[in-house]
């Protein structure tokens, strides 16, 4: 199978005052096409960095990090935001979407940045909320919908613009267990039923190992050997 | 990113800040409204000014003579009879080679531009009534000079109401030497007015040449209006005079031209040649042009255009003047825009992350921004045209109603021409364009993820 995503000896370095972070340490890992992977550790393991950068959300500091074969850290800013509109799909722990859109203008945003018309757009996004059964709470608001339904707009949105990599943020961390439960199960048919590339960023690993096929650790910046799951 | 879309998404974040927005735009329009308030009095001004110059008629007229060539002089030696007649055929050769005769009024009509032409017909005359009696200046005047120059105002009677009547007009300064105490009540009164006219070719003289023999013939006139000659620089050109009739009427009564010895020669001739002929151009602006072509033909011409010109850049230095204090309040309100978008993207910085983090790039949020402070400017760019309108009328009514207490005609203060209209919209956008250039640049440049994790 071809890999999604392979990073080598990815470093990201911040500067604090006169002190260097080193968020990320030489981290080298491959993820195959169709994967549903578990990143695990503990907060600020760098996790949440390395999401960002797959992301193409920040640069790296050295290192390469390739999503399908094309390096990130030698793209510019306008390429960047190319790849996040086209290639991934982010889910975040608190959800990000705009207070002041429906449900489904949020879900045709991505797609109204990728230029497709209006009529098309809204089609799309309203058979997307139907799939993650928010079928009857589209002209809501965030504030009128619940944790576990903003949740499943957030992946509507991640899935506007036909993405081949999902990659969510502790889209669990704000929500109630069986909500959780749901969520990732949600995440799970998508990996299986689209073959869509997941990489799940959570602390939780006990939950994430009912889900994802593998995990990935990282301490420290660096990544610990890989188990299987 | 679609225009449509980027337009669709400014319109609904300024829907979601309303007072933000009515405020900012508020602001912009009390700035346009300054600015068009200023410049319009400016264009006012001007129209007042200039409109009444151009008026007058006499920015509009060009006064054309023959342009003479050097002609053959007459030897001198002979007796009497033979120095009269080379006298007089060496005034025929020295005529003009281009004359200024009815085939010449017919070519300057002609020329793109021109209104009107008609020769300049001055005579003097002997004006009787009762007692009084005196030699003074006659002149036509044509029916289109009504309700300019001069005759813009009558102090007594009114205009000629045809070219037919034998009516006349007298100067207020004539009327008083008549009868000082009551200048207007010579209206409707009947004038005899003698004058020098060619004798026909029946009752000439043996051996004086034709057009050498003078008569003198005399003709009533009736009275009909009085007029005042005015300070300034529009005298109401040449056809001012003591005694003014109408032009078609001066020039079927075969009056004798007798302003010099070249006018005395040039009756010798067969036809009809004039002395000099008035112009009058469509538009002040042709005048320029019209003087050219006259000019190409052969013949002398003078106008006082260039008079205009100069009193059209005083006043363009004056509207620019008056455009500049009418732009600090629009500076100020372009403060507020930088304001308001800067407040705006502190606000919006999570939603800017979002944005970003779903695909959208820095154009995108750089042109939404951009659209928004747009949006604003045209906003208050409307509204100030509407404003600085509904205040103006209202000075306009109260310094009327103080003006016509004070026994001074209304005039209208302020004017908004479409150009105006347009300028300010477009001025109004360009400035909420720079004013939002630098919070766009900023919100296209904001780090994603330090934007997301803005609270």
């Amino acid at each position: 199978m071809s890999l999604a995503v392979e990073t080598r000896d990815l470093a990201k370095h911040y500067t604090m005052g006169q002190s260097v972070v080193r968020a990320l340490d030489g981290v080298t890992i491959a993820l195959e096409a169709g994967e549903f992977v578990g990143l695990l550790g503990t907060s600020g393991s760098g996790k949440s960095t390395l999401l960002n950068l797959v992301a193409g959300l920040d640069h790296p500091t050295s290192g390469s990090l390739k999503v399908f074969d094309q390096d990130l850290a030698q793209m510019s800013r306008q390429d960047l935001a190319a790849h996040r509109r086209t290639n991934v799909g982010m889910i975040f722990q608190s959800f990000n979407l705009i207070p002041t859109m429906t449900a489904v203008e949020n879900v045709a945003l991505p797609m109204m940045f990728a230029g497709v018309a209006r009529a098309e757009r809204e089609a799309r996004a309203r058979a997307l909320l139907e799939q993650v059964g928010l079928g009857e709470r589209q002209a809501h608001r965030p504030k009128e919908l619940s944790g576990g339904e903003q949740q499943r707009v957030s992946i509507a949105r991640a899935l506007a613009n036909d993405p081949q990599i999902l990659l969510a943020d502790e889209p669990t961390g704000n929500l109630d267990s069986r909500t959780a439960q749901e969520i990732l199960a949600r995440l799970q048919d998508l990996n299986t039923r689209t073959l869509r590339t997941i990489l799940l960023v959570t602390h939780d690993a006990s939950l994430a190992s009912r889900f994802v096929r593998r995990t990935i650790t990282l301490l420290d910046g660096k990544v610990v050997p890989e188990t299987p799951s | 990113m679609r225009l449509a879309d980027t337009l669709h998404l400014a319109l609904r974040n300024l829907r979601e800040a309303k007072l933000r927005t009515a405020l900012t735009a508020l602001g912009v329009a009390i700035g346009i409204a300054s600015l068009v308030g200023m410049v319009s009095f400016g264009v006012a001004m001007q129209d007042q000014v200039l409109g009444n110059l151009l008026r007058s008629g006499v920015f509009d007229s060009i006064t054309v003579t023959a342009a003479p060539r050097a002609g053959q002089r007459g030897r001198r030696g002979g007796n009497a009879a033979e120095r009269v007649r080379e006298a007089v055929d060496a005034a025929r050769q020295a005529t003009p080679r281009i004359r200024l005769n009815d085939e010449a009024l017919r070519r300057l009509a002609a020329i793109d531009g021109v209104k009107e032409v008609y020769p300049d017909v001055r005579v003097p005359v002997e004006v009787s009534f009762g007692d009084f009696s005196d030699f003074t200046g006659a002149t036509g005047v044509p029916l289109s000079a009504r309700g300019q120059g001069v005759f813009q105002r009558m102090s007594f009677g009114q205009f000629f109401a045809n070219g037919a009547d034998d009516a006349c007009l007298l100067s207020l300064e004539f009327a008083r030497r008549i009868n000082d105490g009551a200048p207007g009540s010579l209206v409707g009164k009947e004038l005899t007015v003698g004058y020098a006219s060619a004798a026909t070719p029946g009752d000439s003289a043996a051996g004086v040449p034709p057009g050498m023999n003078i008569q003198r013939t005399e003709r009533k006139f009736r009275v009909v209006g009085i007029v005042e000659r005015q300070a300034g620089p529009s005298p109401g050109g040449a056809m001012f005079a003591a005694v003014m009739i109408p032009l078609a009427k001066a020039r079927e009564m075969g009056v004798a031209d007798l302003t010099g010895p070249q006018a005395i020669l040039r009756q010798l001739s067969d036809e009809r040649i004039y002395s000099t002929v008035t112009v009058k151009a469509r538009r002040a602006q042709d005048t320029e042009n019209v003087e050219k072509k006259i000019k190409d033909m052969g013949f002398g011409a003078f106008s006082i255009a260039d008079l205009l010109e100069s009193q059209k850049k005083a006043f363009i230095l004056l509207d620019l003047l008056l455009g500049l204090v009418g732009s600090i309040a629009l500076t100020v309100a372009s403060l507020g825009i930088v304001n308001t978008m800067v407040m705006s993207i502190l606000e919006r910085t999570r939603e800017i992350g979002i944005m970003k983090a779903i695909g959208g790039g820095d154009q995108d949020v750089r042109k939404i921004f951009l659209v928004e402070a747009s949006l604003i400017g045209l906003l208050g760019g409307v509204f100030g045209i509407a404003l600085g309108w509904a205040v103006g009328r209202v000075i306009n009514v109260g310094a009327n109603y103080y003006l016509q207490n004070q026994g001074v005609p209304a005039a209208n203060l302020f004017l908004i021409p479409w150009w105006l209209m347009a300028g300010a919209i477009g001025f109004a956008l360009l400035v909420s364009l720079i004013a939002g250039s630098f919070p766009a640049m900023r919100a296209a440049r904001l780090d994603p993820i330090q934007a997301l994790r803005h609270d």
